[in-house]
């Protein structure tokens, strides 16, 4: 009987785990039953195998109209685009950093190099030498060819409109629908006068529509796994994934939406157990090679590519390691001696990100122990140098000898100021700022002082491989343990008061924590007569690292960009702001002569798109009790299609807006731009997805509507992506709000 | 958010997700079915069962009053943030980022024992005997609630349809949990917030209990009982807000069931039980909340330290207000006396100029310095002038309006007021601040001289009062607002502030105020006015500006604490607060949690998590491990508690105010209900009912026989005695006492426990 029971319990189980499965059965006895999901794959299937025979077919709006929006694109991208001969907005600092490649002048900025390196290209190919500074509001000088450069920036944003064009086309809308979305693009005064600079936007939006497009080419190949075409476009989702996120880390966002898809689709997958293990496991690989390994490959090439482009030292080498400033070409620290010995004149670099060099000067501390101070600064000079001299109870340094002692791995040393001749000290004096540490001090000198002027010397890693036994120059990192108290120097990035000159903070830490890369140092610049000059290859930085260190740097930079209280920041604007286009931003100065730039939407495309996405919110949850409640408005394939072409940009729109709410850092209005594309595809969505069911002749009137209000109000408000010459108050007529100063 | 179209398509496993298992299909097996069984299940074991749930709840209370109550009055002085009661009895006004109602029941046990409210707690370790404070009378309060919070985790366990082993371990966890006990024995307001929170829990369980007597007498208690527990919570701290989002989640998925067609209702029907919901659960809290509010203001009638944090005309409504008692209008030709509200410095010129060039290089316009002075000064006169001057016999009793446009004349250097487009002293982005003589006043700079006033929530045309008129001045060619900073000007300022045309106009720090008026007479008749009674704000607006100020401080709250925590550091337990601390006797507060007690609940937590994702995944390859009653009541019960942990837990990381961890308390004890449940699910295999398939091939569901539970007495046995021995060896730094030697303290310090008297 047990038995029996047994059996029939597995029998039933299956029998259930069957029915959850499709979990549609449940519906059978009072309603109409819902395909099961095989019957959903061959749905979807039919649909897009008609899909692709009506396009494959001669249609002759589906060559000709993206022939026809580019050719206008450009026309609006490039129309006038030469006439403002001034640096404007942030041409400033892209156009530096251009200009950086084309001297191969390391430099520091928070985004990573493609896109800047893109600019270095153009203004190569418009064969500018990198010599203009491009201060702000300065003239362009005869030579600088800045219209090529602004061309070849400009043609990645009228390339966007092709891209939403193929995109809608690939999301199923109506060709009335895709020209809608393609029209929005095209006629948006905010996407036109972006693209119309030196500047990263064009290609982030570029990249960003490249990767919608892929994704729902992507989707649409599916039925097709594993065919060339669908490897084909997985790469090229990859390459777009890569190139975007190598513009800006905005990026990341579009990244996040194809990396919720492919999460959702593997989960489906996951599910249908007609699928073998080894398919469902290819599937892993082949998205793990092509959305993952190819995007980075990507992204490191690109650093890769900036690496050896900029191979002089320039403003940025404060923010890399030692090791890596020892590299660039004109800098004197690859010319130092490699072993540090005793009586080596040297400098400390703190290897934490943003340390500076071990410091102290005739000021002494106002409190504590009152003794001479020791700091951490950036600015390189001779208050830095620091003799490395024997412990007191070893043999004193003879400096006519010509012994030459190594310091190794737990020698006990002395550190000596060079220029005031005292000891590196420390104490059980709490340190001024950070209480919980030893004060660190310049105490004595030659002769006078005690066993708290010693410092251990642990080594921790050496690049040039595993022999700690010699302390050697920017390749060892090292810490300095206090030799009576145990504790270890340590520089985080506090600051101290005024009387401190706002230099970094210097402590002895009574945590012992190897990984804490603030008590990491290593020696920077090192003079020694005695030695011979050091082999420059000996300085290799290896890739990865420096690869690493750059990244960390640009997000501990990205993330200062606090907005200051104190200071006004007329062009900042907040992230509520940016979806009702409450403000607009003046890209260059509002004097008479000079021709005026105002970057603002066009008000339909901005206000239609947001309201599209709670007109989505409500649709879907008005389904969602529809169906709950047991009505069948919907097909499968329209379920399909609100899923992938309604909700994904949708979730789109969301990934690019929300992280602005929580940033602390300063936003300005182009920061909406991607999120924009996707609140323009919702909106493209609901007018495909309301239009086809409401009668023909008021859908047509609604396009026609919507086609004339976006081509109007772009060309009212042309004047101020085309440029606004004369006074503004000609265009007060624009100034439909107190916060649109255009005038 | 892709779940749900996922669900669209495939209508199975989207509701197993929401409710568990799914086997409507099978007859007897619907849904709601189901779950009313699982529900009614415990009410029958309770029925064999019910002596032992109510000696352990018996004993289990006792024992909670006793480790909250034992030796209350150590130590005699004020504990960490003792200082929440007294206020409201002096009925003088007070300002804090807390609602009201946890401190009105402490001014409520201070009314009892006839308490004055005179001693202001402002420092750790000031005394309350010397002081003459109740204080053993207040702190039996918290702890009175702190030990009530047991017995009601007790009791949601039970309601759940736990058994006993499971519910004991749950409430062992709260009952000997050093940092319930520590937080609720002072005089702090986390034990209503925790007590409040529990409530919540428990009612809203008894109230989804009653679901298949909707709209009954006993219904509608429960839904409004969870509806007040709720708004205490909120009442107390604004945290509460996440319970609410863990009722809310509740409701929403429970509603998102009734509107199943498959239930039967009819929108009609939906729309009530909807109705109800929000009457219970958003309206009655709210107006609840609301009525403190207006306890609030009824008791703090008087002027008192908050008025600053308040508008003027809030002000005004309090008795004994400064602002209300002296100001006077100002009118035009008045002699008057500026001065900023944040530095308190007086608007001030003197016959000196600005040096020619700053230590940065840059250049100034040398015209007269105009400065901030903070001392009464002849040199800070100024007169009110009319943009062009009035008739002379029209001159007198012009008062100055919301708006107006007017000149100021600094009187003893015969000058007027003037910004221009000259960089000032140290910023390069605001406007210098000087004065110019008469003649260019009134000649070729009349319009530089020009300065709007804009005051703050005045109304249009509203007259200018002396201390009560907050305002900013506006020059009016450049629209920049008269500002000042505390940095003070070098030597050839004398050390005076600076003064200078801010662009930013919104900030806050550009107001200025009239202190006084000197060059009124004494036979002025606006001193001869009769003094003004106080004022009426209705009750909406003063709640409105006091909700805004709370909001806007609790932000502000920012700055840095030694004991200050990360949400991610809680779980763990990695370090506590320093509460208090005495050398002579070597006695210490720490706040900590039972280490033991901790740890388990937080393992736990990702154990359930653990389950929760194997199930699903092993349910998406059709592989089915649990029984549906086991499976239901894993998701619907234990996945509520966890639920209501993830909720009280996470949102602190959006949080960018400084947080200690007291504040991961509400969501320890949702911790500690996922573990009592798991103690059940893991140590109890036997399966909660048996399939069985008839003749006909019709599957019926049959209550398993009697569980055996040993397996869940061992855990909860070795959990409890695990979690005893670790509460008696930390109790120490919980009761303050007995002090202990360096050995004794090293023993206890790990981790990130700054324990002091190591040494």
């Amino acid at each position: 009987m047990a038995n029996n029971a047994t059996a029939y319990g597995t029998g039933a189980d299956l029998q259930n785990a069957g029915m959850r499965q499709r979990g549609a059965g449940e519906l059978s006895a009072a309603y109409a039953p819902l395909p099961t999901e095989e019957d959903v794959s061959k749905l979807k299937k039919k649909s897009c195998v008609s899909e692709v025979q009506k396009s494959s077919g001669i249609d002759i709006e589906s060559i000709l109209a993206p022939i026809i929006f580019t050719l206008v694109s450009f026309w609006t991208r490039l129309h006038r685009i030469g006439e403002s001969n001034i640096v404007t907005w942030d041409e400033a600092h892209f156009g530096k950093f251009g200009s950086h490649y084309l001297k191969r002048e390391f430099y520091f900025d928070v985004h990573p190099p493609l896109g800047k390196m893109l600019v270095g290209l153009s203004g190569y190919l418009a064969g500018y030498n990198g010599s203009f500074e491009f201060k702000s509001g300065e003239e362009y000088p005869p030579e600088l060819d800045y219209t090529y450069m602004r061309i070849f920036n400009a043609t990645f944003g009228a390339l966007c409109i092709p891209l939403a064009y193929f995109t809608a086309k690939e999301f199923g809308f109506s060709k009335k629908a895709t020209w809608l979305v393609t029209l929005m693009v095209l006629c948006d005064n905010s996407y036109a006068t972006i693209s119309r600079f030196i500047l990263l936007d064009a290609m982030l939006l570029f990249f960003t529509f490249t990767t919608m497009l892929c994704f729902a080419r992507f989707h649409n190949l599916q039925k097709k796994s594993f065919s060339i075409e669908w490897f084909f476009w997985l790469v090229l989702s990859g390459l777009s994934i890569g190139c975007v996120c190598s513009v800006k880390w905005v990026g990341l966002f579009a990244t996040a939406v194809v990396g919720l898809y492919t999460v959702e689709d593997l989960w489906n997958k996951f599910g249908d157990l007609d699928m073998p293990v080894f398919t469902y496991l290819a599937h892993w690989i082949s998205r793990i090679f092509g959305l993952i390994i190819v995007p980075l490959a990507v992204y490191m090439a690109s650093f890769k590519a900036h690496f050896v482009i900029l191979e002089n030292s320039g403003p940025g080498d404060a923010q890399m390691s030692s090791l890596f400033q020892a590299n660039l070409k004109g800098t004197e620290l690859g010319n130092s001696p490699l072993e540090v010995v005793i009586g080596s004149r040297a400098t400390l670099k703190n290897m934490g990100y943003g340390g500076g060099l071990l410091h102290s000067h005739v000021q002494t501390y106002p409190e504590g122990s009152g003794q001479q101070q020791i700091t951490c600064y950036h600015h390189k000079d001779s208050n830095n140098d620091w003799w490395f001299y024997p412990a007191r109870d070893q043999p004193a340094y003879d400096p006519e000898s010509d012994e030459i002692r190594y310091i190794g791995n737990g020698d006990v040393i002395r550190l000596i100021h060079t220029q005031t001749g005292r000891n590196l000290h420390s104490h059980a004096v709490p340190a001024p700022v950070t209480k919980s540490d030893h004060e660190v001090s310049c105490y004595g000198n030659l002769t006078v002082g005690d066993n708290k002027d010693h410092w251990t010397v642990e080594i921790i890693d050496d690049t040039s491989g595993r022999d700690y036994s010699k302390l050697k120059t920017l390749t060892s990192s090292f810490r300095l343990k206090h030799t009576a108290l145990g504790c270890y120097l340590k520089a985080a990035n506090t600051n101290l008061p005024q009387w401190g000159f706002k230099q970094i903070e210097t402590t002895c830490t009574k945590k012992n924590n190897p990984k804490d890369k603030f008590t990491h140092w290593n020696v920077e610049s090192h003079w020694n007569d005695k030695l011979p000059k050091a082999d420059v290859k000996a300085f290799k930085s290896p890739f990865l690292k420096d690869f690493i260190h750059l990244n960390v740097a640009m997000m501990t930079s990205n993330n200062a960009l606090v907005p200051d209280p104190d200071k006004q920041d007329d062009l900042a604007s907040h992230w509520w702001q940016w979806p009702i286009l409450n403000v607009g931003l003046r890209m260059c100065s509002w004097e008479d002569k000079v021709t005026k730039y105002f970057l603002l939407g066009n008000p339909f495309v901005y206000w239609g798109s947001t309201a599209s996405l709670g007109l989505f919110g409500l649709m879907f949850v008005f389904y969602l009790i529809r169906w709950q409640r047991g009505y069948d408005d919907l097909t499968l394939d329209d379920i399909d299609h609100i899923h992938y072409a309604g909700l994904y940009p949708l979730i789109g729109w969301f990934f690019h807006y929300f992280p602005f709410i929580l940033m602390g850092r300063v936003t300005y209005v182009h920061h909406y731009y991607p999120a924009l594309y996707f609140a323009i595809l919702v909106f493209g969505f609901i007018f495909n997805h309301v239009c086809e069911r409401i009668p023909r002749a008021i859908a047509y009137t609604l396009y026609a509507s919507a086609y004339v209000v976006t081509i109007g109000l772009f060309v009212l408000f042309s004047p101020i992506s085309f440029g606004m010459t004369g006074s503004a108050d000609q265009y007060s007529y624009l100034k439909w709000f107190e916060n649109w100063r255009i005038s | 958010m892709s779940e749900s179209p996922v669900g669209v398509r495939q209508r199975g496993p989207k509701k197993k997700v929401g409710n568990g298992a799914e086997y409507s299909s099978v007859p007897g097996g619907s849904d709601d079915e189901l779950l009313a069984m699982s529900i009614k299940a415990p009410r029958h074991v309770q029925s064999t069962g019910g002596r032992g749930y109510k000696i352990a709840l018996a004993v289990i209370t006792a024992l909670a009053f006793v480790t909250r109550f034992h030796r209350l009055g150590h130590p005699n002085e004020v504990v960490f943030d003792e200082v929440h009661f007294g206020k409201y009895l002096e009925h003088t006004y007070f300002f804090d980022v807390h609602p009201p109602f946890g401190k009105l029941l402490f001014a409520l046990m201070g009314w009892f024992v006839g308490y004055d409210g005179h001693f202001k707690f402002e420092n750790i370790g000031d005394s309350y005997i010397s002081n003459g404070v109740p204080y053993v009378a207040f702190r039996a309060m918290p702890a009175m609630l702190g030990a009530l919070t047991v017995p009601v985790v007790f009791l949601t366990m039970q309601e759940s349809g736990y058994s006993l082993p499971a519910a004991i371990t749950a409430a062992m966890l709260v009952l000997f949990d050093n940092a319930h006990i520590g937080q609720t024995r002072l005089i702090l307001l986390d034990a209503t917030l925790i007590l409040s929170m529990a409530c919540s829990l428990l009612c809203y369980v008894r109230f989804y209990k009653l679901r298949d007597q909707p709209f009954g007498r006993k219904w509608w208690k429960w839904l409004l009982l969870t509806g007040v527990a709720l708004s205490c919570v909120i009442s107390t701290k604004y945290v509460g807000v996440f319970t609410f989002v863990t009722i809310g989640g509740a409701v929403i998925v429970d509603l998102w069931n009734l509107l199943d067609y498959k239930r039967g209702l009819s929108l009609q029907q939906f729309g009530q039980h909807f109705a109800a919901r929000a009457l219970g659960l958003i309206i009655v809290p709210f107006f609840f909340y609301l009525f403190w509010f207006q306890v609030h203001f009824t008791v703090l009638y008087k002027s008192g330290p908050g008025d600053d944090f308040m508008s003027p005309a809030f002000q005004e409504t309090l008795a004994d207000n400064a602002l209300s008692a002296s100001s006077i209008t100002v009118n035009y030709y008045d002699t008057v006396q500026i001065r900023h509200k944040d530095t308190k410095a007086f608007l001030h010129s003197h016959a000196q100029n600005y040096p020619l060039r700053y230590e940065d290089g840059r250049i100034s316009s040398q015209g007269q310095q105009v400065t901030g002075y903070p001392f009464n000064d002849t040199n800070n006169h100024w007169i009110i002038m009319p943009a062009t001057p009035f008739p002379e016999e029209e001159r007198l009793n012009r008062p100055v309006l919301n708006g107006d446009i007017f000149k100021l004349h600094h009187v003893l250097t015969n000058t007027d007021l003037l910004s221009h487009d000259v960089a000032s002293p140290y910023f390069p982005t605001n406007q210098e601040f000087t004065t110019i003589s008469m003649d260019k006043s009134y000649g070729e700079r009349h319009n530089d001289t020009l300065f709007e006033i804009k005051m703050e929530h005045g109304k249009k045309e509203a007259e200018l009062k002396t201390l009560a008129g907050h305002f900013k001045l506006l020059h009016v060619p450049s629209k920049v607002a008269m500002w000042t900073h505390s940095k003070p000007l070098p030597d050839w300022g004398f050390k005076q502030q600076e003064i200078n045309g801010n662009k930013n106009v919104a900030q806050g720090s550009n107001i200025w105020y009239i202190e006084d008026i000197p060059s009124m007479t004494e036979a002025d008749e606006r001193n001869s006015k009769e003094p003004k009674k106080v004022k009426h704000m209705s009750f909406i607006s003063k709640y409105l500006e006091l909700q805004r100020a709370m909001f806007h401080h609790n932000n502000a709250l920012t700055s840095s604490h030694p004991y200050a925590s990360q949400p991610i550091q809680w779980p763990f337990l990695l370090r506590g607060v320093s509460f208090w601390t005495k050398t002579d006797t070597r006695e210490q507060i720490y706040f900590l949690g039972n280490p033991v007690g901790w740890w388990l609940a937080s393992a736990l937590l990702a154990v359930l998590a653990g389950i929760f994702g194997a199930d699903q995944i092993t349910q998406r390859r059709g592989l089915d491990a649990l029984d549906r009653r086991t499976r239901s009541k894993l998701y619907n019960s234990t996945g509520f508690f966890l639920f209501a942990w993830a909720s009280h837990y996470f949102p602190f990381y959006l949080m960018g105010r400084q947080l200690f961890l007291h504040h991961y308390l509400p969501a320890h004890l949702a911790s500690a209900l996922v573990t009592g449940a798991l103690v059940e699910f893991i140590f109890c295999a036997d399966p909660l009912e048996k399939e069985v398939i008839d003749k006909d091939g019709k599957k019926t569901y049959v209550a398993a026989p009697k569980r055996s539970l040993v397996g869940a007495w061992i855990a909860c046995g070795v959990i409890s005695a695990a979690v005893v021995a670790c509460f008696i060896f930390y109790a120490p730094l919980t009761y303050g006492t007995p002090g202990l030697t360096v050995e004794q303290v090293l023993a206890r310090k790990f981790l990130g426990y700054e324990l002091h008297f190591a040494k």
